[in-house]
């Protein structure tokens, strides 16, 4: 049994969703109860799963009883297992934050909206797991489709913006899969443990160079680093309040992991192009993408829109951090991904809540807000993870970036996350004014319901959980979850 | 340079993949109407299948089914049926994209009452 | 809300075709197991012999009204799909290991055989209520509305 918890994973989400809409006919109020069962379970097995691999190490699941290179394989190792119970773990938490704003939100549309984010988790977990560029092309699309439809699943101004995602988000797919034609067409093989044997030998092939520009491109663009993330601020801002949160901690994170995954088991971390390193200009790229998204996030007037501005940010700093090229800064990069995907679904479901409570969306309107203090005082904690304070988790993703920036000798990157921290703290600060220097007219009007403060206070346990937990992980991380050879 | 015009002229498949993909990302970028920029997209992603298509091709080859009682098995004598697998499940997400895609036109005119990327952008005020 | 075509030519082709589409559709389901075909062109064609009763007699006519009721199958297949996925799983093997389906009187070859066909099942009933929910979604209009 404990050798198919990965299946399991995927199945137990997968199937619950599949029939939803036949359950959702007759009986509309069924689907959140059945859809928190699902996420709830898968987040058991998520869990069961981690202390498998942790005990028994890393295996994997050959569908259908072929054996890899001609089947299609599954590979369950420490990344994988840590990177998917963050991520069901995150659902469960948007779930339960969805029950208590969904109908009014949603327009109307409950089944649909049960319905794709089951989907969509169920597809990131196969993306996470799978050990094939074709099987990860599969499931990233059908993540990126349901992700589609979240967007615009209430209607309204969102359309606009999902109609742009769809535009972009499939044309970096198309990129991934003609860089996965021209890898075919050098090597003959897609399974990436046999892609890893042969392409480092074959870096000067013009074939090979191609292929893997274009499948970092079209990853890039699911990652949103700039320049390719012109759809991110708009699908996360005009996306229904309970389908952002969700958003947030999941698309991007999960293509960084995919990319993660090629850069070090395909391309190999020491690999260079006539005695330049592959990863070179990435770190660069990465560098620029982390200040200029936290530049632009300082002048920003919405307050979804700067939070997004954010996570572009961050993900330039974690594209930064693996690709230094040593053990430090890869689990502190990874370690780091964890930590902005619970910060960035906090920072979602905080805007949620004032948008439930008092309809506050922009800058100015927060000076009418009054808020609870719960409310204040979650914003305050994720701030402080967000600008990298102990002891939260953001603090220890960013040390660990520092040092190993430090031991790859790069500067340039140190500086880089310093110039970051600092523009994050100035948007942080200019948001605290607004809020501090308030004149509140009246008193909240809505009592809010508990499913919000309990999935604000799961998130703030949990930054809190990551930072006290940090040297575990990163051990995990530094000494199991790296492949042989670094 | 004139070799570089022969290796094309020798690679048929390869520059018509260039030329479908090149008119389906202009289309996608130039033009406003919003169907158009979907059927840039269709354009662009045939053109990576039949890329994948190309790569499978071999001169005088058959069709990749066995037939029974056929042995040995030349495997020269077949094309190559991965990439017909891999271009099998890619038409499939193209035709689920372009689903969305028309799901959310046909929800975008419905709403804003234009298909014109530009006017629907003046309408969002 | 399609109307009903006007000729009558094409109504009467179509009360022949339609009938006769839907029965290609099954043949190639059923015969992608010896040659090319298989669950997705054979969902396709009978979506298309559904699609082809909505322009020709409409959405509101009894020709119609399959149509309708696939609509609410939306899942079924894939239901179907994950149902064999998981038998197999529970009788040992990996998921979709058809060899592991534990039917008696099956050797491994007839397992694989029949686990194929009954996936391919799943798809084309998938691949059907798929292509005629788009037609669906395009043609309502503002007044329309379908859970």
């Amino acid at each position: 049994m404990i050798r198919h918890l990965p299946a399991l994973l995927f199945m137990i989400p997968f199937s619950v969703a599949v029939s939803l809409p036949l359950v959702g006919v007759r009986h509309r109020q069924w689907c959140h109860p059945l859809a928190l069962g699902a996420v709830a379970a898968m987040s058991l097995v998520a869990g069961l799963n981690l202390g498998a691999v942790l005990t028994y190490g890393a295996s994997r699941y050959a569908f259908g009883g072929w054996a890899a290179p001609i089947g299609i394989e599954w590979l369950n190792d420490e990344l994988a297992a840590i990177i998917v119970l963050t991520l069901s773990l995150l659902t469960l938490t948007s779930l339960v934050f969805a029950g208590g704003t969904a109908p009014r939100t949603l327009g109307g549309r409950v089944v649909p909206f049960y319905t794709l984010i089951l989907l969509q988790s169920s597809a990131l977990a196969g993306v996470v797991f799978a050990a094939d560029l074709f099987n990860v092309f599969v499931f990233l699309e059908v993540a990126a489709l349901a992700g589609y439809a979240l967007v615009g699943v209430s209607g309204g101004r969102a359309l606009v913006s999902a109609f742009r995602y769809l535009i972009l988000g499939s044309l970096g797919a198309s990129l991934y899969l003609l860089g996965i034609g021209y890898l075919y067409a050098a090597t003959g093989t897609l399974s990436m443990a046999d892609l890893g044997g042969r392409v480092p030998e074959l870096l000067t092939s013009p074939a090979i160079v191609g292929g893997l520009t274009f499948i970092f491109l079209g990853l890039a663009i699911k990652m949103a680093i700039m320049p390719m993330h012109g759809w991110l601020p708009d699908a996360y801002t005009y996306a229904p309040d309970a389908v952002s949160p969700f958003l947030a901690a999941s698309v991007t994170k999960v293509a960084m992991i995919v990319w993660v995954r090629i850069m070090f088991w395909v391309i190999g971390p020491n690999a260079s192009i006539e005695h330049i390193p592959v990863v070179t200009f990435l770190d660069e790229l990465g560098a620029i993408t982390a200040v200029a998204g936290a530049l632009l996030a300082l002048t920003q007037r919405e307050i979804k829109r700067m939070f997004a501005y954010g996570g572009i940010s961050h993900m330039g700093l974690v594209l930064m951090a693996v690709s230094l090229g040593n053990p430090t800064a890869l689990a502190g990069g990874v370690f780091y991904l964890i930590n902005d995907a619970v910060m960035q679904a906090a920072l979602f479901f905080l805007a949620g809540a004032a948008i439930h409570q008092s309809g506050v969306r922009t800058l100015d309107e927060l000076g009418e807000f009054r808020g609870p203090a719960w409310l204040t005082g979650a914003l305050i904690l994720v701030a402080m993870s967000m600008v990298g304070i102990p002891p939260t988790g953001g603090f220890f993703g960013k040390w660990n970036i520092i040092l190993g920036a430090i031991e790859a000798g790069n500067y340039f990157a140190v500086g880089a996350v310093i110039l970051s921290t600092l523009l994050t703290l100035g948007y942080f600060i200019r948001l605290f004014e607004r809020l501090f220097t308030a004149q509140p007219e009246t008193a909240p009007s809505h009592v809010t319901p508990p499913s919000l403060r309990i999935s604000v206070a799961g998130v703030s346990a949990a930054i809190i959980l990551l930072g006290v937990l940090s040297d575990p992980i990163v051990r995990v991380l530094l000494e199991l979850a790296l492949p042989d050879g670094m | 340079m004139l070799e570089l015009v022969g290796a094309w002229l020798l690679r048929p498949n390869v520059v018509a993949f260039v030329i479908l993909f090149l008119s389906g990302f202009y289309i996608m970028v130039t033009h406003h109407n919003l169907i158009k920029k979907v059927i840039g997209l269709y354009i662009l992603q045939t053109s990576v299948i039949f890329f994948l298509v190309a790569v499978s091709a071999k001169t005088g080859a058959t069709v990749p089914i066995l037939l029974p009682g056929a042995n040995p098995v030349d495997v020269a004598l077949y094309a190559n049926p991965l990439p017909h697998v891999l271009t099998l499940t890619a038409i499939v997400v193209q035709v689920a994209t372009l689903g969305v895609s028309l799901a959310l036109a046909a929800a975008i005119y419905r709403q804003y009452g234009s298909l014109d990327e530009d006017e629907v952008g003046k309408r969002l005020e | 809300m399609i109307q009903r075509h006007d000729s009558l030519i094409v109504s009467i082709l179509g009360r022949g075709l339609i009938p006769v589409t839907q029965l290609f559709g099954l043949y190639v389901l059923f015969s992608g197991q010896q040659g090319p075909g298989g669950g997705f062109v054979g969902g396709v064609i009978l979506a298309t012999s559904m699609l082809l009763s909505l322009l020709i007699f409409g959405t509101d006519a009894s020709q119609s009204r399959l149509a309708h009721r696939a609509l609410h199958g939306d899942g079924v297949g894939l239901l179907l799909f994950v149902f064999v996925g998981g038998l197999c799983m529970i009788g040992g093997g990996e998921v979709l290991n058809y060899a592991a389906l534990e039917i008696p009187g099956l050797d491994v070859a007839a397992r694989r055989y029949l686990g194929i066909v009954l996936t391919q099942i799943g798809v084309a009933l998938d691949v059907a209520v798929t292509g005629v929910s788009i037609v669906f979604s395009l043609s309502a209009s503002n007044g329309d509305s379908h859970a």
